[in-house]
């Protein structure tokens, strides 16, 4: 098996090794004047485009200084960021009290981080990890205890806002969809339509309609105790628009497992909770991996939304960033920066994504 | 359980998918200690018939009784029976995401109820008697086929189970594998297991089948020693089926 392998790659890889970089360079690149021609015209507009970016972003960009300093200059006016950041990540959040919001914040992400480590991955070692994250999270923000001011979930914003709203979409949403795709493969046929009927339901909706649904409709129609914030509300919206796609995410995981699977665990006298729980799950979500880490990105990206319901998370807090101060003409800065933050979340769940399907194929080969 | 009570009694079993007949009136008695090979053309329902003795399928007519308890619709009972009796399938069914060991301690963990480092010694102790013992740690996607079957086998048995059902365990095997399973299971016969196994192995049905059950269109043809069924078959589709498997 080695041997092959070994010389399948020789066998690839020997005429590549046998040509120099220039070689390669011209045979494919250069090989006729029409072609050289495009080459040349591509790589100066490529060089060109750098050129300018590196220019605007480093080289003519002023750091620090004051809305003048930056209308003098040809560059990025990164002042605008540097002067206004506390705002860009933490909203209306007190400003005295915003020590609060950034451990909130690094106290969500560490529950985000530790759910992704394969080791808490139990029913016992989650729900003490989402508990006491979410819990260190609330009453830091919300205050009220030790002697910290109360904080009301509307003054609540930047970046702990939308890390807050995408966790909790998630860990509320992926257990709901775990359920709803269980229920969705039922035996009993009453069961597995009214489901179908619910996921295809809401699937058929568009986030935006949800969302307003949650925060302005709902408190009409239920009773004012169970009504709560209106934040609660949207993340529950969210939740459920996340569980309906990855629900179906799920069941194409589950239907991609050979049926002896399930047979052989149940022939072991494995209830059906073992059985779903140790067998079936697992293996669906190695195979549904990429789709789910898809679902993953797009919550987060859609946490954005929210700000149409007069939620301050990061999106809207940049917005304000720029619209004081003489800071107007600066939102491209603003919008990049805020751009390089949701593209560092989103990215890492890319990352981590392959890390964790490069391993479980170890796992399982 | 003295040796002649029955381990499994089957009477007038009938198994419908839709209202396709597949099984039509099976009766069956299996002793304690007893060793049964059914064998029988593709589609005669002998696969279907041992998939009904722990319940992996319905049956709509007739009764089963396993270990004195009758399958009817009580997951419970179900169970119980399950944890009694080991099934080994064609295409061994082993879980992918566990190592060896963890698929064989798994059931006794969760089921029995016993601690880890116990069901772990246990589960040694079966992979060295299907001489395995060196691929605990391994992935049962780096094994050969004949392999992963004589894990199976292991699996099966560390749950200590009365009964050991096999459907076809060496069909899905290349030719040079099926001697190592069949060793396994002949020496599992030899311990005196109660044994079901559907298979087209002649010579392990020879060498260690009590009764041999020959089955054709969802129905028993003939039952009986396997000298007398080899040697002097008494029913035309028993004779067919004997020279097909047996003519080259």
């Amino acid at each position: 098996m080695k041997a092959d392998l070994v010389m399948a790659n020789d066998m690839f890889a020997s005429p590549v090794h046998t040509r120099s970089f220039i070689e390669t360079v011209r045979k494919d690149y250069f090989s006729t004047p029409v072609q050289a021609l495009l080459t040349l015209i591509c790589a100066s507009v490529i060089v060109y485009v750098i050129w300018a970016l590196v220019r605007w972003a480093f080289i003519d960009s002023i750091w620090s200084g004051t809305p003048e300093d930056c209308h003098a200059a040809a560059g990025a006016c990164w002042a605008v960021v540097k002067d206004r950041y506390r705002l860009i990540m933490f909203g209306l959040y007190p400003y005295d009290e915003q020590w609060r919001s950034a451990i909130a914040c690094l106290a969500v992400l560490a529950t985000v981080i530790l759910s992704c480590i394969p080791y808490f991955w139990s029913a016992k070692r989650l729900p003490v990890v989402w508990v006491v994250g979410y819990a260190v999270f609330y009453y830091l923000m919300k205050g009220g205890i030790f002697g910290l001011s109360v904080v009301l979930e509307t003054q609540w914003g930047g970046l702990a806002l939308t890390t807050f709203v995408f966790a909790s979409t998630v860990i509320i949403g992926m257990p709901l969809a775990i359920v709803l795709a269980l229920l969705r493969r039922s035996k009993l046929p009453v069961i597995s339509a009214l489901t179908a009927l619910f996921i295809d339901g809401i699937r058929s909706l568009p986030l935006l309609s949800i969302l307003f649904t949650a925060a302005i409709v709902l408190p009409y129609a239920m009773p004012d105790f169970l009504v709560g914030d209106k934040l609660y509300r949207v993340i529950m919206g969210a939740a459920v628009f996340f569980a309906v796609y990855q629900a179906e995410v799920i069941r194409s995981g589950i239907q991609s497992l050979p049926a002896g699977q399930e047979e052989a665990s149940i022939a072991l006298g494995l209830n059906y909770w073992q059985t779903v729980s140790r067998i079936i799950l697992p293996q669906a979500f190695r195979f549904a991996l990429p789709p789910t880490i898809n679902q993953v990105v797009i919550a987060f990206m859609e946490t954005s939304l929210i700000v149409i319901l007069g939620f301050f998370e990061i999106t809207a807090s940049g917005n304000a960033a720029f619209s004081a101060g003489g800071w107007n003409s600066f939102y491209v800065e603003v919008y990049t920066f805020v751009a390089l933050i949701y593209f560092v979340f989103t990215y890492s769940l890319s990352m981590y994504g392959s890390y964790l399907e490069r391993s479980l194929r170890l796992m399982a080969r | 359980m003295n040796n002649q009570a029955a381990a499994i009694e089957v009477r007038s079993l009938a198994k419908f998918y839709g209202s396709h007949q597949v099984l039509h009136g099976v009766s069956l008695e299996v002793k304690a200690g007893e060793k049964i090979v059914i064998c029988g053309p593709s589609g005669s329902g002998k696969s279907t018939l041992i998939r009904c003795l722990n319940k992996l399928e319905d049956h709509q007519g007739g009764t089963i009784r396993v270990l004195g308890t009758e399958l009817n619709d009580d997951i419970e009972n179900i169970n119980e029976v399950r944890r009694d009796v080991g099934m080994v399938f064609q295409h061994f069914n082993l879980f992918p995401h566990l190592t060896v060991l963890e698929n064989c301690v798994l059931a006794p963990m969760l089921v029995r109820k016993i601690d880890r480092k116990t069901a772990e010694e246990q589960a040694m102790a079966f992979l060295q008697r299907v001489k395995i013992p060196q691929k605990a740690k391994s992935y049962p996607g780096e094994l050969s086929g004949g392999q992963q079957q004589r894990v199976a086998i292991a699996r099966a048995l560390c749950m200590k189970p009365e009964i050991m059902l096999f459907d076809e365990p060496t069909s899905a095997l290349d030719p040079e594998m099926i001697s190592e399973v069949l060793d396994v299971m002949i020496e599992l016969a030899q311990g005196g297991m109660t044994m079901i196994c559907v298979t087209h192995e002649m010579g392990f049905a020879r060498k260690v089948a009590d009764r041999v059950v020959f089955m054709d269109q969802g129905q028993i043809v003939e039952d009986g020693p396997p000298a007398e069924f080899f040697d002097n078959p008494k029913h035309e589709r028993s004779k067919l089926f004997l020279s097909q498997i047996l003519g080259h």
